[in-house]
């Protein structure tokens, strides 16, 4: 009980925050869209069909963009000096990994929603044809994703150019999540899509082992 | 100087393991009949790629270690692990295209093991990018740890991903004759061995480094 509520906490905590200060949810959305954008342009929209190819574009804005917002999340704790205070606090530090993952989650899915309207909007991106399997998929990957990502963020907040190794740290990680992304994402949208995909299962494995994981690792590795 | 005497006897066993190996490799074994000299390659490729695995393994075990009794011996043989292991990642990548070449008549193929091995390879470059930037810094041996754990428990994931989403496959069992047989284990051993001393040699350089940063802050 005691653990929920710290992930509670800090959850509400940062949320609030984010929504007062408002840069990196602007600058994480602004960049998405920016992106996509360009990958119209890169590709020329009016020639090649991006039902085709387009999920895996999808899943690489996500992962910058994604990145850009995560990579600061134990970042500003650093700089205003509060993560000593929260390691300080005696309390699970389980649950202040807990506390940020489900903030990134929560953020990453937003942002994810606005992305596909865009594509819904812009590229013609038949998102319709399936919405809840295409709603579970990106919910199951994007789990994954924000595990990973939360955990790379602590350990790389006290790190001299921190945010320049994360993305380069991160993506590498992320390879399968991205190859099981981009063809579940294809196969969503497609009739017969079933729900005991092989690729559905290898992200599941991904989620809870690299949930369960950071949990555990982050305890050991964070340090004040 | 017990760890100086392993290192000499390390290396002149590899030295003589390798000389014997690249002996069969040209004049031994045959040449095989449908892809010609280029085979010949296979009596390294393979070998540098067991050798890298076994080396991933003992970084990963000795970061876990590191996390775990936190002392400074452990963090030193998982740093030397990955990067010796790097560098066999590194031969495979490069013996890999070179066979692919005559084999494929491309330099490269999106083929599964050798896409793993560049993704592995991409980890681990990344892995030291973070010991590049964080040099001298106290925690970052903590971090490269969890880092390389992290990685370890992605490689099998990776492998499965990338050879679901390929199509073309490595040769699932290799018939060799005797004299190709002989050649690979020979091959293997020197490579083993040319492993093992480069991993000593390395461990020596990273604890004389530490004992020298030891000495300029305490003097």
């Amino acid at each position: 009980m005691r653990f929920l509520k710290v992930v509670a906490i800090v959850f509400l905590k940062d949320f609030q925050e984010e929504l007062r200060r408002k840069e990196d949810v602007a600058a994480s959305s602004l960049f998405a869209l920016l992106s996509l954008v360009l990958f119209a342009f890169a590709l020329d929209p009016t020639r090649v069909d991006l039902n085709e190819t387009g999920s895996g574009l999808l899943w690489l804005v996500v992962l910058f963009a994604g990145s850009l917002f995560m990579g600061g999340s134990f970042r500003k704790e650093t700089e205003n000096g509060t993560l000593f205070a929260l390691l300080l606090s005696p309390c699970d530090r389980g649950a202040l990994y807990v506390g940020k993952f489900l903030l990134n989650f929560v953020f990453l899915l937003a942002l994810e929603a606005l992305l596909l309207l865009f594509a819904f909007l812009l590229l013609d991106f038949r998102v319709l044809n399936g919405l809840s399997a295409l709603a579970l998929v990106w919910v199951l990957v994007t789990f994954g994703y924000a595990a990973v990502g939360t955990l790379f963020s602590a350990l790389l907040a006290q790190v001299r150019g921190g945010h320049v190794i994360f993305p380069i740290l991160l993506f590498p990680i992320l390879v399968p999540l991205v190859i099981a992304a981009a063809t579940l994402t294809e196969q969503a949208l497609s009739p017969g899509f079933s729900w005991g995909n092989q690729w559905l299962r290898l992200v599941g494995l991904f989620d809870i082992l690299f949930f369960t994981a950071s949990v555990f690792l982050f305890e050991f590795a964070v340090e004040e | 100087m017990p760890l100086r005497r392993w290192s000499i006897l390390l290396w002149s066993l590899a030295l003589a393991a390798n000389a014997a190996s690249l002996y069969m490799v040209f004049s031994y074994a045959p040449v095989e009949v449908q892809m010609g000299a280029v085979q010949k390659i296979f009596y390294y490729h393979v070998p540098s790629a067991i050798v890298c695995y076994v080396l991933l393994f003992l970084a990963f075990l000795f970061s876990a270690l590191y996390l775990w009794r936190e002392e400074a011996l452990y963090d030193h043989l998982a740093h030397s692990a990955a990067e010796v292991g790097w560098v066999f990642i590194t031969l495979v990548l490069v013996t890999g295209p070179i066979w692919g070449h005559s084999a494929w008549g491309k330099w490269w193929v999106w083929e599964p093991r050798l896409t793993s091995f560049l993704i592995l390879w991409l980890t681990y470059s990344a892995y030291f990018l973070l010991r590049l930037f964080s040099r001298g810094d106290a925690r970052a041996a903590k971090i490269a740890a969890v880092v390389a754990i992290v990685a370890f428990f992605d490689v099998p994931i990776v492998h499965k991903a990338i050879s679901w989403w390929g199509s073309i496959v490595h040769p699932r069992k290799v018939v060799l004759e005797p004299a190709m047989r002989w050649t690979f284990f020979v091959g293997l051993v020197a490579v083993f061995l040319l492993a093992a001393a480069l991993y000593l040699t390395r461990f020596g350089i990273q604890r004389a480094e530490a004992a020298r940063v030891e000495r300029e802050e305490w003097p």
